[in-house]
């Protein structure tokens, strides 16, 4: 029945009704749950000045390790000969070209992932049947290491970057399906109930309710999706070598290792670690804490 | 579930008398599978502009009713008619979209019932204005209380414009205090809109305090066992002498229910 406005305006001069608003008004207020978010600057600084701080503390005591006990530096190097490792790879391009190449291939890999697992875990989600047999296969390839897959890509695709693509998707393409899967499932029942009563068709449906809610199990099956497929990326890079295969991160560990420089190896590996630590600051934290903190989802320390 | 008639609209609960019954429930029978029946022979007929309690312990499938009724659940046999077609639904969980806030819960109402884009945001804030919510229409769920919550939930199931209103135990999650203002403030939107209320409770004083007119349901098979039909609806309140004496009455009569369970 549409609202008569006159008869509504009419009715809130109503004094019952004046006193009613007042009480729950006042009821309101009580109940409200003060939210005092913090600044952006007092946030980052929370954030950012614990990882720092221990960081410099480990360096901090590997040097002192290294001063003390003065082991041979050509099986334990300390912290200066590692940045010196870092400089000269930076000084001769090497660093800047592996870092490009490896972010290019991670990031391309992971993109086409999202594009092969998303539907594939939408028609999993919605579609009984399709789950039942494809279900366990997929938690078993999220199982098996994507070093596995190897062998075979290079001897089906050989030294080209297709092999290095092919395993980053074996990797990522399993956590992003299954991601979007267990977000599915975690809908509440009741959700989806509304959406029927408020005569939402299948596509609305789908589009209005099932998969906004099923984004935070969504969003972390993408991160997983990332981690396997940087994992995957350095695994294939440090085994295929040469061919059309450029030059990554993985690629230059590896030669470090045939120079027997160790100082470049853990050079490498620290900056493989920083490039992880860097997307998932960069592109996945904040995105993530917008999500969850629009859905009150956020535990309180976090926010 | 087939609409016949297409009531035109009447905005006093006075002229209901004259229209059609809004729900007509015939011979009911629901069962689940080969198990036990839920509901048996219910035959019901719910005027427009009524308030309706349905009342009855845990499991006589008041709830079960109330989704067939919806259209959520099919009769096993029997037939229901909702005149105006179909009903607006109200659950014990508010159930709102948690990344939308409480404007964007209302505006997702009226834009799956169809209303313009441009006429939306201003009709939401209209709704919302009338469970006097106006202000909190950019807050999201997790910002409201329980209470606040259902009030949203209201004036979202107000937004489907059904001349059917089905709530499911809205107030049974919610604090005494609450659970009063909002009884003033269902019994107010219900004069104010004149919708057809069916309102499931197993809280005998909350029917007391609100329906117009009471049903008792038994338990398994639920049947409907009695009715009360209250001649004065004016303010009442839950501490209300009459609202007590006829709670009393009802309790007693509940009781008696309850205990031919008992063998």
């Amino acid at each position: 029945m549409p609202l008569d406005p006159q008869a509504a305006t009419a009715r809130v001069h109503d004094a019952g009704h004046d006193e009613l608003r007042r009480l729950e008004a006042g009821l309101d207020s009580l109940q409200a749950v003060p939210e005092t978010p913090r600044g952006a600057f007092r946030r980052t600084l929370d954030g950012v000045v614990p990882p720092i701080l221990l960081l410099v503390a480990l360096v901090a005591a590997w040097q002192v390790y290294i001063v003390i006990a003065k082991p041979r530096p050509d099986l334990i190097p300390g912290p200066l000969d590692v940045f010196g490792a870092l400089a000269s790879a930076w000084n001769s391009d090497r660093l800047q070209l592996a870092v490009t190449t490896s972010l290019e291939r991670g990031g391309l890999g992971f993109l086409l992932a999202v594009a092969i697992g998303t539907p594939i875990g939408l028609l999993l989600a919605e579609c009984r049947p399709v789950r039942r047999a494809v279900g366990p296969l997929l938690s078993g390839l999220q199982v098996l290491p994507s070093v596995a897959w190897v062998p075979a890509a290079i001897i089906w695709f050989g030294l080209t970057d297709a092999t290095v693509y092919f395993v980053i998707l074996m990797g990522a393409v399993p956590s992003i399906a299954n991601g979007l899967v267990s977000g599915v499932d975690q809908i509440p029942p009741q959700l989806r109930r509304v959406g029927t009563v408020l005569g939402a068709s299948r596509f609305e449906m789908a589009t209005l309710v099932v998969l906004p809610a099923a984004l935070p199990g969504y969003f972390s099956g993408l991160k997983q999706g990332w981690a396997f497929a940087w994992r995957s990326l350095m695994a294939a890079e440090i085994i295929t070598q040469g061919g059309t295969i450029g030059f990554g991160l993985g690629s230059m560990l590896d030669q470090s290792r045939v120079l027997a420089d160790l100082s470049g190896v853990l050079a490498t590996i620290l900056v493989i670690l920083f490039v992880g630590i860097l997307v998932e600051l960069v592109v996945f934290a904040p995105i993530e804490r917008r999500l969850l903190r629009r859905r009150g989802l956020m535990a309180a320390g976090l926010r | 579930m087939t609409s016949l008639t297409n009531v035109s609209a009447a905005t006093i609960p006075a002229a209901a008398a004259l229209e059609p019954a809004a729900i007509t429930i015939d011979a009911l029978g629901k069962r689940y599978g080969t198990g036990p029946l839920v509901l048996d022979d219910i035959n019901l007929t719910i005027e427009a502009g009524q308030f309706v309690c349905l009342l009855g312990a845990s499991g006589c499938g008041k709830s079960t009713l109330l989704n067939i009724i919806a259209g959520l659940e099919k009769p096993t046999e029997g037939a229901v008619t909702v005149a105006s077609g179909k009903a607006a639904v109200m659950f014990q969980d508010a159930a709102l979209f948690p990344w939308l806030t409480a404007g964007r819960n209302v505006e997702l109402a009226l834009k799956l019932r169809g209303v313009p884009r441009g006429e939306r945001r201003s009709e939401a804030l209209e709704l919302l204005d009338l469970v006097n919510l106006a202000d909190a229409a950019d807050k999201r769920p997790h910002e409201l209380s329980g209470g606040m919550r259902q009030r949203v939930a209201l004036a979202r199931s107000l937004a489907q414009d059904r001349k059917v209103l089905l709530m499911d135990e809205p107030f049974a999650a919610l604090d005494a205090i609450t659970r009063d203002l909002l009884h003033e403030e269902l019994e107010r939107v219900w004069r104010q809109t004149g919708r057809t209320i069916v309102f499931v409770t197993h809280n005998v004083r909350e029917a007391a305090r609100l329906g117009e007119r009471i049903l008792l349901m038994s338990s398994r098979p639920g049947r409907i066992v009695n009715e009360w039909t209250i001649a004065d609806t004016g303010s009442r309140r839950i501490e209300s002498p009459e609202v007590a004496r006829l709670g009393d009455e009802i309790t007693d009569q509940l009781r008696e229910e309850i205990r031919q369970n008992a063998a």
